[in-house]
């Protein structure tokens, strides 16, 4: 079933490449540059699964994680930080802020699928 | 499901962009780091660039980009931690990455691959400066799972069922500590319920997103809109050319709503070409930095007017003179730190770039604070490579010997450096900056530095001109070059132009004028007279044009108007003749070609042969050295009122009969080339008494233009157009008047233009 999801992430690119992998397997997207403009486009739209870079201008994905779970419409929605670290001890940044998992970059679509289906009940 | 192959090169195109932009960005930061100048977030901007190049070419599967990528994250990532404090060597190191980084993009460009260049000494270089106790030990990162979810706590076993390709990747750590830690402070369930909102309040189908308010467009894609609206103003030229024929309202109406709407869609098509000049300037530093640092020279870069907009085609034309320009400012014009400190200057020379707006065109200004240029030992050089004759040489004005600089072949630098002095000099700066119709000025004082100042048109594709005829054809000349029109009737015509060694002159305000006929020049015939005055042969028209600095009088049978063409390119067969720009569509539909006025100046001998034999007159020598003079368009208003305007301000002088005048509210209008043109007395807005003067049948009108709205500034009479240096002797803090000077021996008051408008339209609306 069509699931709503947005991409946050300030290289375009990246958002491109996330939305066409996405809407390939038949979901609706959205894009945000950062995190300032993820919550303003949030706040009136809810979504499905949030997927966003932890490190970005004006407002990161931690913050972004941070502010999303003290708004009750996205208590329990999904949260994927897309990272280029693997380092332990900033994935506790991530648990601490409240994502839900994390995928490392560069990934492969299968592996973006993988965990978007992982998280998103069907 | 593999990325299809167009996304993939839609992909790598964005990437280009998106790369290039952030290596700048990169170098910038990098340089300001340098300098001390660093905000709380500069790190992790400079880290960010190189990181999401990483990601975002791994995700392409640029495997080489992204290695490169990595090692030099893993440096940055150090610092930006403050593990490591940056060294210069560190950021030689990490420019020297950009550079690699660029290569490799250029090479994605190019191939569609991003190529196989070694870089593996940058890469041991970048490795061994991680000196660090955290020595990120070259991470493997195969034996890293790919992805996760925090409650599972690491890998996850059930995503092989979804993707076993993954699988390798993934098995390889499973450590399946699979409880959910206490410190997450809001646990999240792995079959997280979407809201229940969610799809209610979503009613926007698909892809919109805020990220999209700006949109990347094609260059050619401009190019092509904006060759349309070329299309569109000749075609709009024309159909207002020949609607005064007809005496229907309605198409007349329409004319005039089609010519509105069309200047001001060429207005909006040009904005969206426009491009700050920190465009060109931002690769600046890092310019600055390298020279600096193989000429063991010291050298501030300071940047004044980054945002001032031009053309696209313009600001890359000027790229390389401008790159050329600060080349040569720091290694032939900034002394070493030794010699400036042994001169009592500051060890630091000072390079400064300032842009800005004037007149419809923009203003560029490098300076330095060097040595100046050796005037003597320019001239040597011209003489020792055969450029002018010793006599030659010591007949030089000071002006003369600077512009030496821009003779082809011409270099002074005593060892050909890296940096510059390879030949490939000044006069190809100065011609491609003259290719675009810019001019180049240079001033130096001998141990004090040098400033070069280029004046370019905003724009290259639709330009105001006059339009001349000359031999029964029509010539278009680009008003940039204008200075003023001269009109010898009778006794004057007959008179006024003397003979002097062979060359036609004029005297004009005291100053020679050389003289050069536009049909002797192109060998065609000297129009067919159309009225009596003319067959007498005493009705002179001389068109004071601006050559390389120099004023030249062109001669045409008839001035006819001034009109915004659309420039075209020539074609092959007239490409050749440096005596025209171009060509354009006149409004009936023919071809007028656009006078190339450098060349054509050349053509004629007006400016070399000047060059070459400068003592004329000394009083033309006494031009060189107004650099202070003002050109002001003097008037009288009232009686005994005598004012001036910077002639600069003056769009045009007007003749209205009185019973043209119409009203709107409480303002005196016209109508003026299809537009409404609201009059302004002067009289009645500036402060002071002013003595009326007799009612004349004809208003004499001073057109003035801002931000695209006219006014007519109505006053008693036009006197004189004078070039003087003028110091305000009295400032004044009266309404519409700045001071007052004494000009022509007579006082003079300068009058506050734009002040005097808002003065009239504050008068207007309260009338009204």
């Amino acid at each position: 079933m069509s699931k709503k999801i947005i991409t946050v992430d300030d290289a375009a690119t990246m958002r491109k490449m996330v939305a066409f992998t996405l809407k390939g397997a038949g979901h609706e997207v959205f894009e945000a540059g950062d995190g300032v403009e993820a919550l303003t486009v949030l706040r009136q739209r809810p979504v499905d699964l949030v997927l966003t870079d932890v490190n970005m201008p004006n407002m990161d994905g931690l913050e972004l994680t941070r502010q999303l779970r003290a708004l009750p419409a996205f208590a329990r929605t999904p949260i994927i930080l897309l990272t280029t670290e693997s380092d332990p001890a900033k994935k506790m940044l991530g648990r601490a802020a409240g994502a839900t998992g994390w995928i490392v970059k560069p990934f492969s679509q299968e592996q973006l699928l993988a965990i978007v289906a992982k998280v998103l009940p069907a | 499901m593999a990325i299809n192959e167009t996304l993939q090169q839609e992909l790598v195109k964005d990437l280009l962009l998106e790369s290039h932009e952030g290596l700048d960005r990169f170098d910038r930061e990098l340089l300001a780091l340098e300098q001390g100048q660093t905000g709380p977030d500069s790190m992790n901007n400079i880290f960010r660039v190189i990181h999401t190049l990483k990601g975002t070419a791994g995700c392409l599967g640029l495997g080489h980009i992204e290695h490169t990528a990595h090692v030099g994250e893993d440096l940055l990532s150090l610092l930006r931690d403050g593990k490591l404090h940056s060294t210069p060597e560190m950021i030689t190191t990490l420019l020297a990455l950009s550079d690699a980084l660029r290569g490799m993009l250029r090479t994605l460009e190019a191939t569609g691959t991003d190529g196989t260049s070694d870089h593996s000494a940058l890469l041991a270089k970048l490795v061994q400066l991680q000196v660090a106790p955290a020595i990120a030990a070259a991470p493997a990162p195969v034996e890293k799972p790919v992805f996760g979810l925090f409650d599972d706590d690491e890998p996850v076993v059930a995503v092989l069922a979804v993707a076993p390709e993954v699988a390798g990747a993934v098995v390889m750590t499973a450590p399946a500590s699979v409880q959910a830690s206490s410190d997450a402070p809001t646990p999240t369930t792995l079959h997280a319920a979407p809201p229940v909102s969610a799809s209610a309040s979503v009613e926007v189908a698909g892809k919109s997103s805020v990220a999209d308010n700006a949109i990347r467009v094609d260059i050619s894609q401009l190019d092509k809109v904006m060759n349309l609206v070329g299309e569109l103003v000749l075609a709009r030229n024309q159909i207002v050319a020949n609607t005064t024929q007809f005496d229907q309202a309605a198409l007349m109406t329409a004319a005039q709503r089609l010519n509105i709407i069309t200047t001001e869609l060429q207005e909006s098509v040009m904005k969206t070409r426009m491009q700050p000049i920190g465009n060109v300037w931002g690769k600046f530093p890092r310019i600055v930095r390298d020279v600096s640092h193989e000429l063991n020279k010291k050298v501030r870069l300071v940047m004044a007017g980054q945002t001032t907009e031009l053309d696209r085609t313009i600001i890359e034309a000027i790229k390389d003179p401008l790159t050329h320009i600060v080349r040569n400012s720091i290694d032939h014009g900034i002394e070493s730190p030794a010699k400036r400190l042994s001169v009592g200057k500051a060890e630091e020379g000072l390079l400064s770039l300032r842009a800005y707006h004037e007149g419809g065109q923009v203003n560029i200004e490098i300076m330095d604070d060097g040595g100046g240029i050796n005037l003597d030992r320019v001239k040597a050089k011209a003489v020792a490579q055969h450029l002018i004759t010793a006599e030659q040489s010591a007949r030089l004005t000071e002006r003369e010997a600077l512009n030496l600089i821009f003779l082809p072949g011409l270099s002074t630098a005593d060892k050909i450096t890296n940096v510059s002095g390879r030949g490939v000099g000044m006069d190809v700066v100065k011609t491609n900056i003259e290719k675009i119709g810019g001019s180049i000025d240079l001033q130096s004082q001998p141990g004090q530095g040098t400033t070069l100042k280029i004046k370019i048109p905003l724009t290259l594709a639709i330009i105001p001109a006059l339009i001349v005829t000359s031999g029964g054809d029509r010539y278009a000349i680009p008003q940039v070059s204008l200075l003023e029109l001269v009109r010898l009737e009778g006794t004057q015509a007959r008179k006024g132009i003397e003979q002097l060694y062979g060359a036609a002159v004029y005297r004009l305000r005291g100053h020679l004028l050389p003289l050069a006929y536009l049909n002797q020049q192109f060998k065609v015939k000297a129009g067919v007279p159309k009225n009596a005055a003319q067959a007498m042969d005493d009705v002179i028209n001389i068109i004071v044009l601006q050559a390389d600095g120099r004023p030249f009088g062109l001669v045409v049978d008839e001035i006819n108007d001034t009109e915004e063409i659309v420039v075209k390119p020539l074609g092959k067969q007239l490409k050749g003749i440096s005596s025209f720009a171009g060509a354009t569509i006149m409004g009936d539909g023919r071809v007028a070609l656009i006078l190339d006025v450098v060349g054509l100046a050349q053509h004629a001998n007006v400016v070399t042969e000047t060059r070459d034999r400068p003592v004329i007159d000394t009083k033309a020598r006494a031009q060189s050295d107004a650099d202070q003079r003002q050109t002001l368009l003097l008037f009288s208003v009232g009686k005994d009122r005598r004012m001036a305007i910077p002639l600069a301000l003056a769009a045009r002088l007007e003749e209205f009969p009185v019973s043209r005048v119409e009203r709107t509210g409480a303002t005196e209008v016209v109508q003026y080339r299809g537009q409404i043109l609201p009059l302004i007395r002067v009289a009645d807005h500036v402060a002071g008494r002013v003595t009326p003067d007799e009612p004349s049948d004809i208003l004499q009108v001073v057109v003035y233009a801002e931000q695209g709205r006219s006014y007519g500034l109505v006053v008693s009479q036009i006197n004189d157009i004078v070039n003087e240096s003028v110091t305000i002797k009295r400032a004044s803090a009266s309404q519409g008047i700045l001071g007052s000077a004494v000009v022509q021996d007579r006082v003079t008051d300068l009058l506050d233009v734009p002040g005097l408008v808002r003065a009239a339209e504050a008068h207007a609306s309260l009338a009204a």
